[in-house]
């Protein structure tokens, strides 16, 4: 993609008229987007609309607008900060999903490679990997001081001793350091076929192509053993 | 000027099987499900009698039976990975009421939290994994509990989008034949939220702790109730049918007092991404609109949340809270957490409240549990095993 001297990106409006079109034939499109009163509930109950310049609100009138230059606005950071809680499509009062707006808008975001969503997720590769390579997503050895420090001395707890502390736990599927729980191979193997026949593979290699290659090696080297 | 108009028809002549009511549809989807059962679409994981169920009300006065007996454990990867008391604390219960279950290795995560914080999944993907693993509770003949609430919102959605996408349930289909495996859909989707809060009042009878003097302040999930909001447990003589019951019917079962507080209603802050590359908000937002209305307002002794993330970000984010003179700070552990500490659970070896950052010393002094000779049990136990010493578990799952 290339971009303009103040860093906006230089978007052929064709492109635009795509990502409109390719939310809007998804088929939950129908059931997230209904009518809108431009009421503000949503926004006024939206948590990180207090911390962030996100508005589910203004999320549901781009949509509606149908104008693919005012959704395309939405495409780099802005669709990053929701936090998909989905108190929006909770108190909407004409049922709308902005929360499920903006989980098409990140998947095409994703699937087309965008760079703003490279950016966003490079820190997050991590997460990536430990989920699709091994079957869950959160490792207790993961929890570490140098990557949590806003999280207290206490975290250190966690970091030593892990391997016996783990074994202490009295369910033997949580013995293990490496794993929030322990996958067997054969789960992982239906795991990546999942992905592999749903897309989510090349998902990945769309957004991080360094991590995707590191992925695919652990994969192999599961479903050879 | 001409004015266009490109939306003439609109929805206006397209028809739909549903009865609407302000948008949101009346039809049970589990009527459908169990419609497409009939035409032989899908197989049902059926609540049976040796799931000893028990009845409760979802947000519209549908009936929802709660199986008991006979589970299958859906485990939660943050639970799992970071407050392992969670899970233990849930079987320990299960053990002292006599209840089979099985926990095993041949389980995957929902990977819903991976798709609401990174978009890398799609609803083919998302449902795939789910029916995966229902299949395999299926096989073994029970029913699946699911720990986490981001499961229990992203397989509510999972199940709703199969009954009512006949294009979704063949890609489904297609791809569970690759792998061995049915297009199989539970009868019901159930929270281990809604299976303590069924059993409260069983759990009530195991008390061994006066809790009158406790005030907790309940943190209910976002994805328990505001993920499909029709199927989520209410009842007319907790907070008089208008909030959610699970987590609070508890509390109130075990004699605690539970307080309220303006922001009840607001997320934790978790935000799936935000928690582990965009700290600040998540941090910001705990203080702010959770922590301190909680304490300031509720002179809450404990937070009390019924998820993973939930309990995870209000417990690990009040440390930091002090470098900006925020001084509130509340124990926070899951209902079923509680519950088990009140029953006498022990604090180190079953509720491993040792993981928690907050400083929970406090409330157990103020029920009066003898936390210290538990550490040091604990320590010892620590010892015993760095010596060789063999885990006592509660449970060992299947090798095969």
């Amino acid at each position: 993609m290339e971009y303009d001297e103040n860093g906006v990106s230089i978007v052929p409006a064709e492109l635009k008229k795509e990502i409109f079109e390719e939310a809007r034939k998804d088929f939950r499109y129908e059931e997230y987007v209904r009518g809108c009163l431009n009421c503000g509930v949503c926004t006024g109950g939206c948590p990180p609309h207090r911390f962030f310049d996100f508005s589910p609100r203004i999320v549901l009138q781009k949509m509606k607008s149908k104008d693919p230059e005012l959704i395309w606005t939405m495409m780099d950071e802005y669709v990053w900060a929701c936090f998909q809680c989905f108190t929006c499509a909770m108190i909407c009062p004409f049922l709308n999903s902005p929360g499920g707006v903006i989980a098409i808008l990140r998947e095409i975001a994703v699937r087309r490679g965008f760079e703003s969503a490279k950016k966003v997720l490079k820190p997050y590769s991590r997460v990536l990997l430990k989920l699709t390579a091994y079957g869950n997503q959160l490792s207790p050895d993961m929890i570490q001081p140098d990557f949590f420090p806003d999280w207290g001395p206490h975290i250190g707890y966690a970091s030593t001793d892990l391997a016996v502390k783990r074994k202490a736990i009295p369910m033997p599927t949580l013995q293990v350091t490496n794993l929030a729980w322990d996958v067997a191979p054969e789960t992982m193997k239906e795991l990546y076929d999942i992905f592999d026949e749903a897309g989510v593979f090349k998902i990945i290699e769309a957004v991080d192509p360094s991590l995707y290659e590191i992925i695919q090696d652990i994969v192999d080297d599961v479903r050879s053993s | 000027m001409a004015i266009e108009i490109s939306n003439r028809l609109g929805l206006a002549n397209v028809k739909s099987d549903y009865i609407h009511t302000a948008g949101r549809k009346l039809e049970d989807i589990h009527e459908r499900l169990l419609e497409l059962e009939a035409k032989g679409e899908v197989k049902v994981i059926h609540v049976k009698d040796e799931n000893k169920p028990i009845e409760a009300e979802t947000l519209l006065g549908w009936k929802k039976k709660i199986p008991t007996n006979k589970l299958w454990h859906h485990k939660s990867c943050g639970q799992c990975g970071n407050i392992p008391g969670y899970p233990v604390s849930l079987l320990w219960f299960m053990n002292q009421m006599g209840l089979e279950y099985v926990d095993e290795r041949n389980q995957t995560s929902c990977t819903a939290w991976n798709y609401h914080g990174s978009g890398t999944s799609n609803p083919v993907g998302l449902a795939a994994v789910a029916v995966r693993n229902w299949h395999r509770a299926y096989e073994l003949g029970l029913f699946p509990l699911f720990h986490c609430a981001t499961t229990f919102g992203d397989y509510k959605e999972m199940r709703n989008l199969l009954v009512e996408n006949k294009e979704l349930r063949d890609e489904v289909r297609r791809i569970m034949q690759k792998i061995g495996r049915d297009l199989v859909i539970p009868e019901y989707i159930v929270h281990y939220s809604e299976w303590v809060h069924v059993m409260r009042f069983e759990i009530a009878k195991l008390k061994k702790y006066d809790l009158s003097s406790v005030i907790a302040t309940v943190h209910p999930a976002c994805h328990t109730y505001k993920m499909i909001p029709e199927d989520c447990i209410y009842d007319k003589d907790i907070y008089a049918g208008k909030r959610t019951a699970v987590s609070t019917g508890v509390m109130l079962a075990l004699g605690a007092q539970v307080a309220d507080y303006s922001t009840w209603y607001d997320c934790c802050g978790f935000g799936f991404r935000h928690i582990l590359t965009e700290r600040e908000a998540s941090r910001s937002f705990v203080m702010d609109r959770k922590i301190r209305p909680m304490v300031r307002e509720a002179h809450s002794d404990v937070c009390i949340t019924q998820d993973t993330g939930c309990t995870t970000t209000l417990d690990k984010n009040q440390w930091i809270g002090k470098a900006m003179g925020y001084t509130e700070q509340v124990p926070v552990m899951a209902d079923v957490m509680f519950a088990a500490l009140a029953c006498g659970a022990d604090v180190f070896k079953i509720v491993q409240l040792q993981w928690h950052t907050t400083d929970w010393r406090p409330l157990c002094d103020k029920i009066g549990i003898d936390w210290k000779k538990s550490e040091e049990e604990y320590n010892a136990y620590l010892e015993e095993l760095k010596a060789g010493g063999k885990t006592v578990n509660l449970y060992e799952y299947p090798k095969s």
